[in-house]
């Protein structure tokens, strides 16, 4: 079923645009490739959270350089999601160690008990790679998203003060904001109707609910999620907004 | 203002926040708050692969909270792994649930709040009014999938109930954050003609290869049918990107109209494919590292249990990429639907 899926999407890729089309499919394709290897890498025991940065950021640059070519627009969004990611792995290193959401919940059980256990490996990282390269799609859409229409701002009006071209990077941003809120939010809703239905014939309270360790490391990846697109917004806008500064006194 | 609110919001957020963290009363388990944790024994065991893990055998002292035995001191014992797959590593001063004299769960709700709070800060800083609207949008779109669940247990069609609901999740959407005009009212049809459409593939597609090669493990510990769940997770699963695409399009539509009202249809189907082109690299970039990350904790106890990687991805992996794979589709086709639909809305008002 997914083989004619995946000849499915690649048709109408095509469809849409042949060149763009290919190029897509093809990032996807490597980024796949990278994200197996990633999870190799974490699963043979290197440092989850390094392995995880490093691939982050890979498969941030195939997104970013090799579907959206090389250019100042996708360098200063390169450079926005570095300084987000550093920020938010030390948010979510804190918020998953304390709330204790490594491993899974009496709701998994049953997908895993055909495996051992033992394995030996520190699943308290492993939580923490698992909301960063969760994040990390929506982080870079957010980014170039603000740097290209920034840019364009800038084309039309030249005459802007630095003030001016970060105000409506923020206002590009809280146009952006609401649609990616929703698209995360139904992607996750779909992950939670099978926990939804366990909960409710379980005869879980609502208490039950948000304590439970299942629901936790779901809400903070969720979470997560968006605010890495709310931060990307003032600091995309930043870094833009410096990168074009820098070019008019390039060009005086 | 601005500064006034966000500082109201602060103040709120952190009431609400320290409440939480005292509100042991309102629960009927027992609570304690720990004081001493100390390890009586170590022992080590091993997989079959060899790795040798190592338990600990924990003493756990602490305070009663709530309930009748309130003050009263109590000792449990707990078994630690190493790895924590099943455990927690629990420390002093963590608020834990007490079953059956051992541990049953952290009290996590101290921490759900402290997200929660961070969370509407930062939305209000970036977006300020527009950033809570599409917070009150979540709740409300919560509230009806919740519904629709509960619609489900008493025996309506679940596939049914979603192509119901993706209308009205569509509407209250686009009309909280869009207002009611025309651009929201042409995304919200587009919208709708899209999961019909899409609903119809998939069935297709269904039908013809009867599920092969897609593994249901994941939805195994449910005692409902695999079968009822998958298509509607599917549909739900795209609906937030769809209706991305489908207003992003039809925004650009009336504005290419508004700038010229004499644009051929011609044109205005070239410009939307343009703008077409980028949504579609964006959105699926964000359903695919949303979709696939969720495997990688199956993943590293599949490998660590000897499993190979083609061995996960046939299994345990099926699933999320057929999900990734519906959204992606859903989201390119979104966009001629919406380019027709638009194209049709705005020039035949006209």
């Amino acid at each position: 079923m997914n083989t004619i899926l995946i000849i499915l999407l690649f048709l109408l890729m095509i469809y849409i645009d042949k060149k763009r089309g290919v190029k897509l499919f093809l990032s996807l394709f490597f980024n796949f490739l990278i994200l197996m290897i990633l999870f190799y890498f974490i699963a043979i025991g290197l440092n989850p959270i390094v392995c995880s940065l490093v691939g982050c950021l890979a498969m941030s640059y195939i997104i970013l350089f090799f579907v959206n070519g090389e250019n100042l627009k996708t360098k200063t969004s390169f450079k926005s999601i570095i300084i987000v990611l550093m920020i938010l792995a030390l948010l979510i290193y804190i918020m998953t160690t304390l709330s204790r959401v490594a491993g899974f919940g009496y709701e998994s059980f049953e997908e895993i008990n055909m495996f051992s256990y033992d394995v030996k490996i520190d699943f308290t990282n492993i939580a923490i790679s698992l909301v960063l390269i969760s994040l990390i799609g929506a982080t870079v859409d957010a980014s170039i998203a603000i740097s290209s229409a920034l840019f364009e701002v800038y084309e039309n009006n030249k005459k802007l003060s630095k003030k001016e071209l970060f105000i409506s990077g923020m206002n590009i941003g809280k146009d952006i904001l609401c649609t990616s809120v929703n698209t995360l939010l139904f992607a996750f809703l779909a992950d939670f109707m099978t926990l939804v239905i366990w909960y409710y014939k379980g005869h879980y309270s609502f208490l039950d609910i948000i304590n439970s360790k299942t629901f936790a490391s779901e809400f903070i990846r969720i979470m997560f999620s968006i605010s890495g697109c709310l931060l990307v917004i003032p600091i995309t806008s930043l870094m833009t907004t410096k990168a074009i500064t820098n070019l008019k006194e390039k060009q005086k | 203002m601005k500064k006034i609110k966000l500082l109201i919001i602060t103040i709120l957020c952190l009431l609400s926040v320290i409440f939480i963290y005292n509100d042991d009363f309102i629960y009927n388990k027992e609570i304690m708050k720990i004081n001493i944790i100390k390890t009586t024994k170590e022992d080590t065991m091993e997989n079959t692969l060899g790795l040798k893990e190592k338990y600990y055998y924990r003493q756990i002292t602490g305070v009663i909270t709530n309930g009748k035995n309130k003050g009263q001191i109590k000792t449990v014992e707990y078994e630690e792994a190493y790895s924590s797959v099943v455990t927690d590593k629990y420390k002093v001063g963590d608020k834990v649930f007490i079953k059956n004299k051992t541990i049953d769960g952290l009290k996590r709700d101290f921490y759900i709040s402290i997200l929660i709070s961070i969370f509407l800060i930062l939305i209000y800083a970036v977006g300020e009014y527009k950033g809570l609207l599409s917070v009150l949008s979540v709740i409300l779109n919560m509230i009806i999938f919740y519904i629709g669940l509960d619609l489900y247990f008493r025996g309506i069609n679940l596939l049914f109930i979603v192509v119901i609901e993706s209308i009205i999740f569509s509407i209250l959407s686009l009309f909280i954050a869009g207002g009611i005009n025309k651009k929201t009212i042409s995304a919200i049809i587009s919208v709708f003609i899209c999961t019909i459409t899409s609903l119809l593939m998939l069935l297709i597609i269904v039908k013809l290869t009867n599920y092969k090669g897609i593994n249901f493990n994941e939805l195994s510990f449910l005692t409902v049918p695999p079968e009822d769940i998958v298509l509607p997770e599917l549909l739900i699963g795209m609906m937030g990107a769809v209706m991305d695409v489908a207003i992003t399009i039809s925004s650009s539509i009336s504005e290419l109209i508004d700038k010229d009202k004499n644009i051929s249809v011609k044109n205005l189907n070239k410009s939307a494919k343009e703008i077409g082109k980028d949504i579609m690299s964006t959105m699926s970039n964000v359903l695919f590292f949303t979709y696939l990350a969720a495997g990688l904790p199956i993943f590293v106890l599949a490998i660590r249990n000897g499993y190979s990687i083609s061995n996960y991805i046939s299994t345990n992996f099926s699933l999320e990429l057929s999900r990734f794979l519906v959204g992606s589709i859903g989201i390119i086709m979104a966009i001629p639907i919406t380019t027709f639909i638009s194209i049709k809305i705005f020039k035949e008002v006209k």
